[in-house]
C-alpha cells in the first residue's frame, strides 16, 4: 500500500501484518510516515494505491464497519473544549452507535479505568494535559473497540503520567488489539510486542521485542 | 439517521453556548426592529415587504459570521479528525451542521414573526404575501447556511471563510447587474443566477416553481460539494 500527495510519497509500497491481541508499535523519526500509516488505517485517509484491510474488511470499500471496530486517539489529542467530560464521553459513546441502554454503564467504566472520576464534570478546556489525554483515551476506549490505535500517545506528558499510560496500554492488550506510533526506542522496548520501522516512507523491518535484546543496535544497524 | 440527531444536538449545542450566536442574533434584530418602527411610522402601510428586504440584506452580512465555524473550527482544532474517524458518513456531518445552523438562523426570523403580529392587531395586512416572504426567507437561510458551510469546508481560517461566503453571495445577488453586460445566452444564464430576481417575485406574493427550484438546486449543490470536499483525503 502506498500514500502519495502529488509528488511527495508518504508511504511506499508498505507490506505489513498486524496480529490479532498484540501491541504493535511503529518506531521511525518525525515524517518517517507513522502518522499516515494510523490515519489511513482509521479511515482519516484513503490509499493512493494498494489495499489496507482490517479483520478482512477493507478500509476503504467497508469503512463504517472498520471505524466501528477501532477507537483512536490522534497525536494533537483533539477534544471539544466547550464540552464536560461526561458530556464528551455520551457525545462519542452515541455516536460510536453504543445502544442507549448501555451508555451510563460504558462511561463509568471507563471513568474508573481512567481514573477520570475528580474531572468528569469539568469542561475539557478546564483540564491539565494529563487529563485531556486520559479523557482521549476513554472516548476511544467508550465502545469496548477489538482495536486501540494510539498516535504518539505519551507525547507531552510527565515522568509519572508516561509510566501510568505505558502500563495501561499493556494492561488493556491481550483480549483487543493496540497499534501505536513513537519514536522513542525505551518506549517500543517497554510497551509493545512487536515493532516496525520505518524511514522516509518506507518500511525496514519488523522485529519481536522478545527476540531482540538490543533495540537501539538493531535500530542503527538498519537505518 | 441516529448519528444525525446526535451531531445535530451536539452542533445545536455549541451554537447556543457559543457567543457569537447571541451577538450575531442581538444585532439583527436590533436593527430590524429599528427598521420596522421607522417604517411603519413613515409609510402607515400594513406590509412586510421591506422588512424583509432588510432580513435578506442583513442575512446576507450576518449569517457567513455564524457560519464560518463549521468546519473552519473544527479543522483548525482538529477535531474534524475525531469525526471523520467515528463511524458516520461524510453526509450526517454536513447535514447535522446544515440543520443546526439552519435552525439558528430561522430562529433569528421568527423574531421577526413579532412584527407580523403587531400588523394583524392594529391594521389589516394581506397575509398572502407575508406567508410567501417567510418562505421565501426560509429558502434564502437553506441557501446561505449552505454556501457559508462550503465555503468553512475550504480553509481553516474562519475569517477566510466569511469573506469566502460573504463574496459568494454578493456575487450572486448582482448576477442581474452583470448579466445586462454579457453576449447571449451567457446573459440569460447568469440572468438565471441572481439571487434578487427569485427572491423578490416571492416576498411580493408571487410564487413560482422555478424560483423555489432555485433556492433547493443551490442549496443542494453548495451541500454535496462540501459533502465532496470531507470526503477528499
Amino acid at each position: 500500500m502506498s500514500k502519495r500527495y502529488q509528488s511527495h510519497v508518504a508511504l511506499d509500497r508498505l507490506d505489513l501484518d498486524i496480529h490479532q491481541g498484540e501491541v504493535f508499535c511503529l518506531l521511525g523519526p518525525n515524517g518517517s510516515g507513522k502518522t499516515t500509516f494510523i490515519r489511513l488505517l482509521t479511515g482519516y485517509l484513503t490509499p493512493s494505491s494498494g489495499r489496507l484491510t482490517v479483520a478482512g474488511r477493507d478500509v476503504t470499500a467497508d469503512g463504517l464497519a472498520v471505524k466501528r471496530m477501532i477507537g483512536y486517539v490522534p497525536e494533537s489529542v483533539p477534544l471539544y473544549g466547550h464540552m464536560r467530560v461526561e458530556e464528551f464521553l455520551r457525545f462519542m459513546a452515541r455516536l460510536r452507535a453504543l445502544p442507549h441502554a448501555a451508555i451510563d454503564g460504558a462511561v463509568k467504566r471507563v471513568v474508573e479505568l481512567l481514573s477520570l472520576e475528580a474531572v468528569v464534570r469539568k469542561p475539557i478546556r478546564a483540564l491539565s494535559r494529563g487529563y485531556r489525554q486520559r479523557t482521549a483515551l476513554a472516548q476511544a476506549l467508550v465502545h469496548d473497540p477489538e482495536i486501540l490505535v494510539l498516535d504518539e500517545p505519551t507525547n507531552g506528558l510527565d515522568p509519572r503520567q508516561i509510566i501510568e499510560t505505558r502500563a495501561l496500554i499493556r494492561s488493556l492488550s491481550g483480549h483487543r488489539t493496540i497499534l501505536m506510533s513513537s519514536h522513542i526506542l525505551s518506549e517500543v522496548e517497554k510497551t509493545a510486542h512487536r515493532t516496525a520501522l520505518l524511514l522516509n516512507g518506507k518500511l525496514l523491518g519488523v522485529r519481536a521485542i522478545a527476540e531482540t535484546p538490543d533495540l537501539e543496535a538493531w535500530f542503527l544497524s538498519v537505518t | 439517521m441516529r448519528s444525525l440527531v446526535v451531531l445535530f444536538r451536539k452542533e445545536l449545542h455549541a451554537s447556543f453556548t457559543s457567543p457569537i450566536g447571541y451577538t450575531v442574533a442581538t444585532v439583527f434584530l436590533l436593527v430590524l426592529g429599528y427598521t420596522f418602527s421607522l417604517t411603519l411610522f413613515a409609510t402607515k402601510v400594513a406590509n412586510l415587504t421591506y422588512i424583509f428586504h432588510q432580513i435578506y440584506v442583513l442575512s446576507i452580512l450576518l449569517v457567513p459570521v455564524l457560519t464560518m465555524r463549521a468546519f473552519a473550527e473544527e479543522r483548525r482544532s482538529d477535531t474534524l479528525e475525531l469525526l471523520l474517524t467515528a463511524p458516520v458518513p461524510e453526509v450526517a456531518i454536513v447535514m447535522a451542521k446544515f440543520l443546526a445552523a439552519l435552525a439558528l438562523v430561522l430562529g433569528m426570523f421568527l423574531g421577526s414573526l413579532a412584527y407580523a403580529v403587531i400588523l394583524g392587531l392594529f391594521g389589516d395586512p394581506d397575509w398572502g404575501p407575508i406567508y410567501s416572504g417567510y418562505l421565501a426567507l426560509t429558502l434564502h437561510a437553506g441557501l446561505l447556511v449552505s454556501v457559508g458551510l462550503l465555503m468553512s469546508s475550504l480553509t481553516e481560517n474562519q475569517v477566510v471563510a466569511a469573506a469566502l461566503s460573504l463574496g459568494t453571495m454578493l456575487m450572486l445577488w448582482f448576477a442581474d447587474a452583470v448579466a445586462y453586460l454579457l453576449p447571449q445566452p451567457l446573459e440569460v444564464f447568469v440572468l438565471n443566477l441572481s439571487l434578487i430576481g427569485h427572491f423578490r417575485p416571492m416576498v411580493s406574493g408571487s410564487v413560482f416553481l422555478s424560483d423555489i427550484a432555485y433556492f433547493i438546486t443551490l442549496s443542494l449543490l453548495a451541500l454535496f460539494l462540501t459533502t465532496r470536499r470531507l470526503s477528499e483525503r
